[in-house]
């Protein structure tokens, strides 16, 4: 029983986890830049959801709604304003910018919001479905079910709309896409854009889960890294996988070896992958 | 070349250095006279940056009383108290700078310790080296105080007298527990105390069946709770900090885990853990080195247990919990032991704290020949309806132990 | 020798005279200077010569502190604990350097990101050697008094700077700089011309893992208490890059400088600004990536004059 009830934690907090990871997946992918601002704005979405329930009394379902055109336009204007103008310039430089404003965003939330713990409490509580003996609570399927929705929107964007297919040809190949004619500088601002949107509506539904604090921060771009590199960059499936694949490793880690190794397992995994399967696990090779 | 490069590289530190000089000099405070100034290292940023905001509460409160009064009397003259903070990122080798800079820098007259057992042992020894009393607010491993150092006391006892009658009451309140398991946060407070808590419970024949650390930034506890229910103990025993256990306890609930008793160090006793975790906090037990309830006639500042924390939900609008009150506790302490000697002198006031023997809103205040006091008797309490209630020291009792933890 | 690197010396010359100007908090800055001043010329082999985003300082840092650390509680003396430390992570980071640095670009960046991580949670673990989450307490390595003491630990850290900076101007002008140098500009190229670039790449890591490490150890000695979260601070591998970035990537006495400047910056943001000095280092990188995205060896004495005449 105790093997099935680990297996169906990972399954649920995997797609959590792919949550966590798509956007920034995507923007790595597109941009190719590593955005160390991504776990804050995770944060950021949280203490949205957080807010508007405390406040305004809206439910966090709405709040997604919010949260996804807001952190688009945040994103979009970061992009054009401050990123692109560095986006040519070697990996460092890109990497240490995205630095720069985590350290901005994390210290105006810890000045605005303090550092001490929210915690978003649904009344009444939602409680938990049982089946036999194995438990799977509620808030965290419905959550579930969301990052699945929201990952699958994404999907059908980058396939059907004229857009997407252009965010999927700068990805694929950025001078052939300017040769067809794609506006590369408005890509990249909408792909970067479209990245904040997730992370935004990641934090609302980890908002349900998570105890909320600037200080978590750190620990959702960790698990972003893992994902990705586990899954293969830009893809949304790649993400699906790599999060599953993360959370099953330290689901049956830490039953097995114990919950201190866990998060050792999860990045020597990633080592590993990266010097074997760079491209991932769904990945195509050539991105690298 | 290399000449017009030495010049350009000159030109530009120069320039910096004017920018320093210029900042620095804003910044510098106006040194009045009849101050006394208190260094408070503290990782205002960070990830205890939390706690930093409970002790920088605590020592405020104490400074508004003081100046309030006048200030500290020195042999008949008033002067203000002015405590002066920094921030040393939650880092412990930065809390050893800041605490050098307070002292040769800043020219504080007395220290307050760093956060917690680490970051105030590591500073401990700069303390030692410029011969400044300091008062630790929440170091309570011994392994600090049993460097031998003569300027270092502290306001908690160790972790085992926390630990103890804990086990002393479950064991005679339900005799039917006889399985325990331990989780505990990899870091220096939370496994002292779940190491201490495995003693205690092997002492009074309790079986440990389970004792495992998480890792600091862990987001997910299923897996290990699962296991946890899997071995179905009576007695649940976590460590950690306030984010920790709020995410343990949801999760337990989501699992549907129930035992007999579950205890939690330290979040129970900080009042947003009972506000943010809600029915899901009854019957948690817990233990910490101070409680509200508590009624002890304090010959301090602040006189009366209850005048505390009257004062403090006056400036704060919510209840003192322990750390806040023996911050609080520490600024009163030096300014007894100052007001006793008449002077500002450092050996004297040491000397004084050193044979303080004197009852205070915290309780009995007592330190032992290596600066950690001997005197208290932490409460072990329960979360009942919403509150916490106290069940030991019998003397300030206020209900009975609760089984039963769904 | 060229005429920057005589300067880099002199510089360093420079700084190993101020005991005779400061306290005792002078020297605590200064050692800190010195330290600092080893993780950029460390980074620099790596990051610099040869062009890979190295993010593994703080995993050497802390390996060489706790392992100094476990040795003194051993009672080995410090200078063997030391020397003992640089060579094991001298010989680490060579092996690992053969495996991880054939990934580029961000892969690498995300793989020695990950090395910190590994690192972290290993010494957390191994409670038994290292305390795990409750520290390492080390022995003081002798009570002669404030000033004695501070003077000691700033001319060791002194000590290693000069002999990081001598070696780094050595690699600089030898094969090894050249091949590097190769390497970052096309490493297929180099590859193909027989150039050994696994082995380059991995001497490279190597030596910009040993000094860092033995940094850590005197920084172990000096502060008698570390703990994971503490010497494995990513902070520790992000700082020697915006100081690379400040000064100028590639150069030594750029470096160097960029150290200086940035732990300038960093006391005086961090002491006027207790609770925004983060965000405020932050908006002070994102200043010098978009206006000073060369560094400050950039800078031209005739840019000054330029930007008067327009005035």
């Amino acid at each position: 029983m105790l093997a099935v009830q680990v297996l169906i934690n990972a399954l649920v907090l995997g797609c959590l986890y792919a949550c966590i990871a798509i956007g920034f997946s995507l923007v790595w992918g597109v941009l190719n830049v590593i955005n160390l601002i991504h776990g804050s704005f995770i944060v950021l979405g949280a203490y949205l959801a957080w807010g508007a329930y405390q406040w305004l009394a809206i439910s966090p379902w709405y709040a997604l709604v919010i949260a996804a055109p807001l952190f688009f336009v945040f994103g979009y204007l970061l992009q054009r304003l401050l990123l692109n103008r560095v986006i040519t310039a070697p990996v460092l430089v890109t990497l240490t910018l995205t630095f720069g404003l985590d350290l901005i965003l994390n210290n105006a939330m810890i000045y605005y919001f303090k550092a001490d713990y929210r915690k978003l409490t649904l009344s009444p509580p939602t409680g938990s479905i049982s089946l036999f003996d194995v438990v799977v609570p509620v808030d965290r399927l419905i959550a579930t079910a969301s990052a699945l929705v929201l990952t699958g929107l994404l999907y059908l964007l980058l396939r059907r709309s004229k857009v997407g297919r252009a965010i999927v040809a700068v990805r694929l190949d950025r001078d052939a896409a300017v040769l067809m004619g794609v506006d590369v500088k408005s890509i990249y601002a909408i792909a970067f854009g479209l990245g904040a949107a997730l992370a935004g509506c990641a934090g609302v539904l980890m908002a349900l889960i998570f105890p909320i604090s600037p200080l978590t921060s750190s620990a959702y771009l960790g698990k972003a890294f893992v994902v990705c590199v586990l899954g293969g960059l830009g893809s949304v499936s790649g993400a699906l996988a790599g999060g599953l694949l993360l959370a099953l490793v330290e689901g049956v880690g830490s039953t097995l070896i114990g919950p201190a190794h866990a998060t050792t397992l999860s990045f020597v995994l990633l080592i590993i992958f990266l010097v074997v399967r760079p491209q991932g696990l769904l990945g195509r090779k050539g991105f690298e | 070349m290399v000449q017009s490069r030495l010049a350009r590289y000159a030109r530009i530190s120069g320039s910096l250095l004017i920018a320093v000089a210029g900042l620095a000099g804003s910044a510098s405070l106006a040194s009045a006279e009849d101050v006394i100034r208190f260094g408070a290292p503290l990782p205002i940023t960070g990830p205890l940056a939390p706690e930093a905001v409970k002790q920088q509460m605590g020592y405020n409160l104490w400074a508004e009383e003081a100046n309030k009064a006048g200030g500290i009397n020195v042999g008949g003259r008033k002067y203000k108290v002015e405590i002066v903070y920094a921030d040393y990122q939650s880092n412990t080798p930065r809390s050893v700078q800041t605490t050098e800079q307070m002292i040769t820098q800043d020219k504080i007259n007395f220290m307050f310790g760093p956060f917690g057992s680490g970051a105030a042992k590591a500073a401990s020894t700069i303390s030692e080296k410029y011969k400044m009393p300091t008062i630790a607010a929440s170091a309570s491993s011994s392994q600090v105080y049993d460097q031998g150092y003569k300027y270092l006391f502290g306001t908690f006892t160790p972790n085992d007298t926390l630990t103890t009658p804990l086990t002393q009451i479950i064991k005679a309140k339900a005799p039917e527990v006889k399985k325990v398991a331990i989780l505990a946060r990899n870091d220096l407070f939370p496994l002292a105390i779940a190491q201490e808590m495995e003693k205690s419970a092997k002492a009074n024949g309790i079986e440990v069946a389970y004792f495992e650390k998480y890792a600091i930034n862990t987001l997910d506890h299923s897996g290990t709770l699962s296991q946890i229910k899997s071995l179905a103990p009576q007695w649940i025993f976590v460590t950690g900090y306030t984010n920790d256990l709020l995410l343990i306890r949801k999760q337990m609930v989501d699992q549907q885990m129930k035992a007999a008793v579950v205890t939690m160090i330290a979040g129970p006793a900080y009042q947003e853990f009972i506000e943010a975790a809600g029915q899901s906090a009854e019957n948690i037990s817990s233990a910490s080195w101070w409680h509200p309830a508590e009624q002890y006639a304090g010959k301090d500042i602040f006189g009366q247990t209850s005048n505390f924390v009257k004062l403090f939900r006056a400036k704060y609008n919510s209840d003192p919990d322990y750390a806040q009150a023996s911050a609080a506790l520490c600024g009163a302490l030096f300014q007894m032991a100052i007001e006793k000697v008449g002077s500002l002198d450092r050996e004297k006031v040491r000397d004084e704290l050193a044979k303080m023997d004197v009852v205070t809103f915290f309780g009995p205040v007592r330190f032992g020949a290596n600066g950690q006091i001997n005197s208290l008797e932490p409460p072990v309490f329960q979360i009942q309806n919403q509150k916490a209630v106290v069940l030991f020291p019998d003397a300030i009792k206020q209900g009975e132990f609760k089984l039963g933890v769904n | 020798m060229t005429r920057v690197n005589l300067a880099l010396l002199i510089l360093i010359a420079c700084v190993a005279s101020l005991p005779l100007f400061g306290g005792a908090y002078a020297l605590r800055i200064g050692t800190i200077a010195c330290m600092y001043a080893i993780f950029a010329l460390s980074w620099n082999v790596v990051g610099g010569f040869a062009g890979y985003p190295s993010f593994a300082t703080a995993a050497f840092f802390g390996f060489g502190a706790y392992a100094t650390g476990i040795l003194l509680n051993k009672s080995v003396p410090l200078s063997v604990a030391v020397i003992g430390s640089l060579v094991m992570c001298f010989l680490l980071a060579a092996a690992l350097g053969a495996v991880l640095l054939r990934l580029r670009g961000h892969y690498f960046a995300i793989a020695s990101l990950s090395l910190v991580e590994v690192f972290r949670e290993l010494v957390n673990n191994a409670t038994d050697l290292t305390g795990g989450g409750m520290g390492l307490n080390i022995p003081l390595a002798s009570g002669s008094g404030i000033l004695a003491d501070a003077t000691f630990f700033f001319y060791a850290m002194w000590g290693l700077l000069l002999i990081t900076a001598v070696v780094v101007i050595i690699v600089s002008a030898s094969k090894l700089g050249f091949g590097l140098n190769c390497i970052r500009q096309n490493e297929t190229a180099s590859d193909m011309v027989g150039l050994n670039s696994t082995l380059y790449k991995s001497v490279a890591f190597g030596l910009s893992a040993c000094f860092v490490g033995a940094a850590g150890g005197i920084y172990a000695a000096w502060v008698h208490y570390i703990d994971p979260s503490d010497v494995f601070d990513i902070l520790y591998s992000v700082k020697p890059i915006v100081m690379a970035l400040m000064g100028g990537l590639g150069s030594p006495l750029g470096v160097v400088c960029g150290a200086f400047v940035y732990l300038g910056l960093e006391e005086v943001v961090w002491r006027n600004y207790i609770q925004i000095h983060s965000g405020v280092l932050g908006v002070l990188i994102i200043m010098l990536l978009l206006f000073l995205p060369h560094g400050l060896i950039s800078l031209r004495s005739g840019m000054f004059w330029r930007k008067a005449k327009h005035v």
